[in-house]
């Protein structure tokens, strides 16, 4: 799998774990995450039409 | 007003210069390593905007350093005192080693320490703490995928100008702007650290009410402190931050600077202390990684994690056993 993806998935988890952490500010560390998983699902898919190329 | 009082006011004024020669490296170090601005002239422009921040944002971060990182009543001119020297040792400490580190998380590691030594760990503010913890890792992801997603949108838009030449400039142009509007979130939400501070020292020593608003004239000599420490610079941080975590091109600092701003102005509305530093570091990594990952140099990035890790209990313990030493002559 396309390194880019794993790191932004990766992200997207350590931001979904503060969630519960966040108190008045979770939507803030919802939305975050939200970000990274979109990030690492265009990455997977860029990598992933790149090599079809 | 007592000379003690005036003394940690100084001290204070004086973290607020560290501060601002330790980071004014994040507010040019891009605009340097692009070379839209000599270093001088970068200096000059991002102190005035530091200074100028006070106009524009309130002191939302500065009640929070106030109030919400240990209980008030446990706040002394003598825990300040160390509280505060703890984080300026701490800052030149990694200033000395060329590491970008958050002079931010050195003051509350530096004030939780000192109260800690005072009257031991019931006197911390957990949610206080809890949400300063959170953003420590959060600010970073942010400004990285601020200046991930600015950087893509600004490729979207120009990919069919051919004109690279020209393209540049603009963008040269536009960093400037971008710089601007940084080093005025910097002032922002660091000077307003320094704010907080004095104005726990007002409530602490009796010279203002503990529900008080930060009087006009700590909110000028913090902007002031921290322009004038942004003029002196600290060119080691500029060079680890403008070209050894990733190469940078005028498109670039554009992205991170703008990327990383626009956190520092959510977060200082938001009365959130965060670091610059910190949000700065990711907003470069994030257009680093919009090429690809292979761009960042992870080695210095890791290097720098390492710092952040070791800034709280580092300057914790400074000031801990700096209120020891106090402590035997009060």
């Amino acid at each position: 799998m396309d390194r880019r993806a794993i790191f932004f998935f990766g992200a997207a988890v350590v931001c979904l774990v503060l969630v519960p952490l966040s108190d008045g500010y979770a939507w803030v560390s919802t939305t975050v995450a939200v970000v990274y998983v979109l990030l690492g699902a265009a990455s997977w898919l860029d990598a992933r039409s790149r090599r079809r190329l | 007003m007592e000379l003690s009082v005036v003394l940690v006011i100084a001290v204070a004024l004086g973290f607020d210069y560290v501060n601002g020669f330790h980071d004014a490296a994040n507010s040019i170090a891009t605009v340097v390593s692009t070379r839209v601005l000599s270093p001088r002239v970068a200096v000059l422009w991002a102190a005035f905007f530091n200074f100028a921040a006070f106009v524009v944002f309130g002191d939302a971060v500065a009640t929070t350093i106030a109030k919400d990182v240990v209980v008030q009543d446990v706040l002394s001119i003598g825990v300040i005192f160390a509280g505060l020297t703890g984080a300026i040792v701490w800052d030149l400490i990694t200033f000395w080693f060329g590491l970008p580190t958050s002079s931010s998380h050195a003051l509350v590691g530096g004030i939780a320490g000192a109260a800690v030594a005072k009257a031991g760990f019931s006197v911390l503010v957990v949610e206080g703490l809890r949400k300063i913890g959170v953003f420590i890792i959060l600010s970073p992801l942010i400004g990285l995928a601020a200046g991930l997603i600015i950087t893509l949108v600004i490729f979207w838009v120009f990919h069919r100008n051919r004109n690279v030449e020209r393209l540049n400039r603009g963008f040269r142009t536009g960093q400037l702007i971008s710089a601007a509007a940084f080093s005025l979130g910097h002032g922002a939400n660091d000077a307003q650290k320094t704010m907080g501070i004095i104005l726990a020292l007002l409530i602490a020593s009796g010279h203002a009410a503990s529900d008080a608003s930060t009087p006009l004239w700590v909110v000028l000599a913090a902007h002031t402190a921290i322009g004038l420490g942004t003029l002196t610079g600290g060119w080691r941080i500029v060079k680890t931050m403008g070209s050894k975590i990733t190469r940078l091109q005028p498109v670039g600092g554009v992205a991170a600077e703008t990327g990383a701003a626009i956190t520092l102005f959510a977060t200082s509305a938001a009365g959130i202390p965060v670091s610059t530093t910190h949000t700065i570091t990711g907003a470069i990594v994030g257009v680093g990684a919009a090429r690809r990952l292979s761009a960042v140099r992870w080695g210095v990035a890791g290097r720098v994690v390492w710092a952040w890790i070791l800034t709280i209990p580092g300057a914790f313990t400074i000031s801990w056993l700096t209120f020891q030493v106090v402590d035997l002559f009060s």
